[in-house]
């Protein structure tokens, strides 16, 4: 395990290092997903598919354009609802797992900003820019309207400068704490002055903004908010901050700080381009590594969607996913405050746990979803094959491997007291003994991690 | 009385009771199994409310003759003829008056300035702070309650383990919680016990150990957590359910948590520290309509809180206080708000505690750099005093918890409390043992207390009472001689409230 901390590409592309990278890429796979992505070189997927471009999707629908706010619940839940189609569909696409680490970031709660045509058009900003240029999407998110409002900008007046959105831009956004003083802050809220917000559009009114001198970070100058960025960009904690971010969150939860300061250099040599920092990462032997395989607790979405798209459910109860997402602590649109969720462990705890067991439960008893299990379990070649279908199984329901005992108990499950060379899910009580095998499965705690 | 039963109100069922004597103080959660529960309930009950975002300590409790706070307020500052009346100098926000009736009838101290050196502005920086207990310039990866449950209570063989040391009422487990000491949280989460229990109910836990890598430390992360719900799912219903709110709650997030609270408390569950928490104290704009809103929900979801704990027999036993991560900025800003400020009040409610008002209103012609209220209480004073005065910890405990000694303040009166709870008193061991004829027996009182002391044969009969009546704290020696008594074993047992602690001795002659 000499170089398990290294940004070397990987030699091996194989089936196990083809799930790990599919598991932290995307939300969810099937094996026809991992099939494909072996028919082709790590270079090619991770360059031709994971990180390419794709259009944009369809928006939600014509409301995203209306400035009214007639039927704000029912329209902020189609929002979730379109973005959670896109998460399952997305095909080979890293982007929405982007745009969420994005949301994640650059956060705003709809509650706040009001209209989800706002947060629509915010998540759109994230979608087009997922593995664009950092140091764009920062000046943009700067003056897009649902940040404006959320965090107070649009209060930020020549005569009573409001401090929410400066000191969040260094503190949450860019720097981090600690790398920047007080007054910083001061003066780089007069030079955020001006914005304003008129329905979904924010604009610049010359009559709000401090045209004057100012000092931030030891120069001075009139400056506005893009010199503001563009000064803050000068310091090298900016790279060191995201890269710190995109580490906890594809890799590991504590970042290993050398490479971190390996990835933040390959930032700022490709001046804040994301797709040289990210290609590298998921090529390399860091993230394929023994060490961190199966470390990651899923998130809520990612357990509510990589379950969906494991049992292939093409018209999922969105309702009941956006129900139980509230309950595991994920809402879509609605982090619980400008720092984001926290991840990690926090996500699990006595309460969520079991939410999530719930929550597998009724998919799989077809309780709240429209899942045959017996079609299902057809699909795969081994379904007859009580001992290599728990094979196929495991392998693309957990990255964490199991153990042999695991196995064994799934096993028992399967049979309820038959003999192996029995099993058939043409047995008449097999549609029961699949679902009491796929609910356990579901709640062995192996199966939180991915 | 048999001897079986005898046997039981000493708390010494064979086997984890044997233990626990010969060993010592190890904590009886390494066997795996607790004492056989004989003490009744009344142990001390921490209530904390989290209050995040940054409450505007000035519009709270009000400096209404203070001209510098009208100048600096000129849109948003409460007025004279607003505010609640609570002294010549002070008044309280209007939209706060069942307040003002625990302020009368004694049951409330309002603790001015509190906050702690050099204060740090980010939300997420100090909120560490406070709940960690840390300095300004230092980090700690867990919470002073962690701290003080996983250092004192996880190791007091009086603690019924079938109870949660805390209890989190939301969806998110708290750093406030987690002790390094034990590698993780001592307490655990949910909303609502029913709710709970349908969720628990069906799960079994594993018992495969996760192998020694990244990956395997997360996944005995998750099997803890899987194996704490099923423990304690079942009580936790159970103590709910024996109890009917007696009191009308409003209808808010807060209330609910704390009417399940008085469920639990008041159903008999031992668990010493509960959470609630209430968001949106971050008003940076138009916050006069706001932050009525939230003081209001505050003020009556306690106000009722206060009253049914009072209504079902227990409120002598709770003692709720409330922090946020920092006050506000004296000024207003030109949003019609305030932004991240320092010091600012904080309240302490119950029967027990010392009620008025601590500590001067804010001085504004004396600010810090930033031009924000200067503390003069550190929060940690606080902390102390509830962990001392209210929980009953003692000195040495402090050192783990809160790594340096800090000055109490009297907010909880120690004095007329029957028992300070199982860590309140301490019974060793006798010598010599075996002895004849005669043996010491010494024992500590961390406080003020009405105890007894007394000797029962192994029938379970009263041999002889060494003491019965009040004692200073202190550490005390009492001698029993066994000239006319056989040989045999004999239980010596100290009393304290419905606590008690016990020793065996043996006499061999």
């Amino acid at each position: 395990m000499g170089n398990i901390r290294s940004l070397e590409k990987v030699t091996a592309w194989d089936r196990s290092t083809a799930i790990h990278l599919l598991s932290r890429t995307l939300f969810g796979f099937t094996n026809e997903d991992v099939n494909f992505a072996l028919s082709m070189s790590i270079d090619d997927y991770v360059d031709n598919y994971l990180l390419s471009d794709l259009h944009e999707p369809q928006s939600p629908g014509f409301w995203v354009n209306d400035t009214d706010s007639y039927n704000n619940s029912v329209r902020s839940r189609e929002l979730t609802y379109w973005w959670y189609n896109l998460m399952l569909t997305q095909g080979h696409s890293f982007r929405e797992k982007m745009v969420l680490f994005w949301h994640n970031h650059f956060v705003s709660e709809l509650s706040v900003v009001k209209l989800p045509q706002r947060m629509y058009h915010q998540n759109r900003l994230f979608r087009q820019n997922a593995f664009g240029n950092f140091k764009e999407l920062t000046k943009q998110i700067t003056v897009d309207p649902a940040m404006l409002i959320y965090l107070d900008n649009t209060k930020n007046r020549k005569e009573d400068p409001n401090e929410n959105y400066a000191r969040e831009l260094m503190e949450l956004f860019t720097l981090g704490i600690g790398n920047y003083t007080e007054n910083d802050i001061v003066e780089a809220a007069r030079a955020l002055t001006g914005w304003q917000v008129e329905g979904l559009q924010s604009y610049f009114n010359p009559d709000r903004f401090d045209d004057s001198q100012k000092t931030f970070m030891n120069e001075t100058g009139n400056f506005n908010h893009e010199d503001i960025i563009e000064i803050i960009f000068k310091k090298p904690e900016v790279a060191s901050y995201i890269c710190r971010k995109l580490y906890k969150e594809f890799v590991y939860f504590e970042p290993d700080e050398n490479v971190v300061d390996q990835l933040a250099s390959i930032f700022r040599d490709n001046n804040y381009e994301l797709k040289p920092v990210l290609s590298t990462l998921l090529k390399s032997t860091l993230l394929q590594s023994e060490e961190i395989i199966g470390a990651k607790i899923k998130s809520p979405i990612e357990f509510i969607i990589s379950l969906t798209k494991q049992l292939k459910l093409t018209s999922p109860n969105y309702e009941y996913m956006r129900d139980i997402a509230n309950d595991i602590g994920q809402t879509l649109f609605s982090p619980p405050n400008v720092a984001g969720w926290e991840g990690d462990k926090t996500w699990i705890n006595t309460n969520t746990l079991p939410a999530r067991h719930i929550f597998s439960d009724r998919i799989i008893n077809g309780d709240r979803s429209p899942l045959k299990i017996l079609e299902y379990a057809r699909n795969y070649e081994s379904s007859e094959d009580a001992e290599k279908f728990i094979d196929e199984i495991a392998d693309i329901f957990f990255v964490y491997k199991l153990s042999d005992g695991r196995k064994e108990y799934l096993m028992e499950l399967l049979l309820d007291g038959a003999a192996v060379y029995d099993w058939s899910t043409y047995n008449e009580n097999a549609e029961a003994r699949l679902i009491s095998f796929f609910k356990s499965l579901c709640r062995l705690s192996e199966y939180q991690l991915t | 009385m048999d001897l079986r039963n005898f046997i039981r109100q000493l708390g010494m069922l064979a086997g984890a009771g044997a233990m626990s004597m010969t060993i010592g103080n190890t904590p009886l959660r390494a066997f795996g199994k607790s004492l056989y529960k004989i003490k009744e309930v009344n142990g001390k009950v921490l209530v904390l409310i989290q209050m995040s975002g940054g409450n505007d300590g000035l519009n709270t409790v009000i400096p209404y003759e203070d001209s510098l706070y009208y100048n600096a307020r000129p849109n948003i500052a409460i007025s004279k003829s607003e505010a609640i009346n609570l002294n010549s100098l002070t008044g309280l926000h209007p939209s706060m008056q069942p307040f003002k009736e625990f302020y009368d009838e004694g049951k409330l101290a309002i603790v001015q300035n509190v906050g702690y050196p050099s204060n740090n502005r980010s939300h997420f920086r100090s909120t560490d702070i406070w709940l960690s207990a840390s300095d300004s310039d230092e980090y700690l990866n867990d919470g002073w309650i962690g701290r003080y449950l996983g250092n004192t209570v996880a190791n007091d063989s009086n603690y019924n383990l079938d109870h949660p040391m805390a209890i989190s009422l939301g969806s998110t487990q708290d750093t406030l919680l987690s002790c390094t000491c034990q590698s993780g949280s001592m307490g655990i989460s949910f909303e609502d016990p029913n709710q709970f229990f349908q969720l628990i109910n069906g799960s079994s836990a594993d018992t495969d150990p996760p192998p020694n890598t990244v990956a395997g430390h997360q996944l005995k992360f998750i099997k803890d957590i899987a194996a704490r719900s099923i423990r304690f799912a079942e009580i936790i219903k159970e103590k709910a359910d024996t109890i009917n709110n007696q009191v009308n709650y409003p209808n808010t997030d807060l209330a609910d948590q704390l009417s399940i609270i008085a469920q639990l408390v008041a159903g008999g569950l031992e668990t010493p520290v509960y959470l609630a928490s209430i968001g949106g104290f971050d008003t940076h704009s138009n916050q006069l309509g706001r932050h009525a809103n939230l003081l209001n929900n505050v003020a009556q979801s306690l106000g009722a809180f206060q009253r049914d704990l009072e209504a079902l027999g227990v409120a002598d036993r709770v003692v709720t206080m409330t922090f946020s991560e920092f006050g506000r900025t004296v000024e207003q800003n030109g949003s019609g708000g305030t932004d991240h400020g320092a010091a600012a009040p904080l309240f302490v409610l119950g029967s027990s505690v010392n009620g008025g008002i601590w500590g001067d209103n804010p001085d504004l012609s004396d600010l810090d750099g930033s031009g924000d209220n200067k503390f003069k209480f550190d929060f940690r004073q606080i902390y102390s005093t509830m962990l001392r005065d209210h929980l009953g910890a003692g000195p040495d405990d402090m050192e783990n918890i809160l790594f340096k000694n800090f000055e109490t303040l009297p907010l909880v009166s120690v004095k007329h409390i029957s028992s300070g709870g199982p860590r309140a008193f301490e019974l060793n061991q006798n010598y010599p043992n075996p002895f004849n004829p005669s043996t010491r027996i010494t024992y500590t009182l961390r406080l003020p207390q009405v105890i007894s002391l007394k000797i029962f044969d192994v029938n379970g009969r009263l041999v002889k009472t060494l003491f019965n009546g009040y004692k200073e704290a202190g550490t005390f020696h009492e001698f029993f001689g066994g000239l006319k008594y056989p040989s045999g074993v004999y239980y010596c047992q100290l009393i304290s409230g419905s606590y008690r602690k016990t020793i065996k001795m043996s006499l061999l002659k």
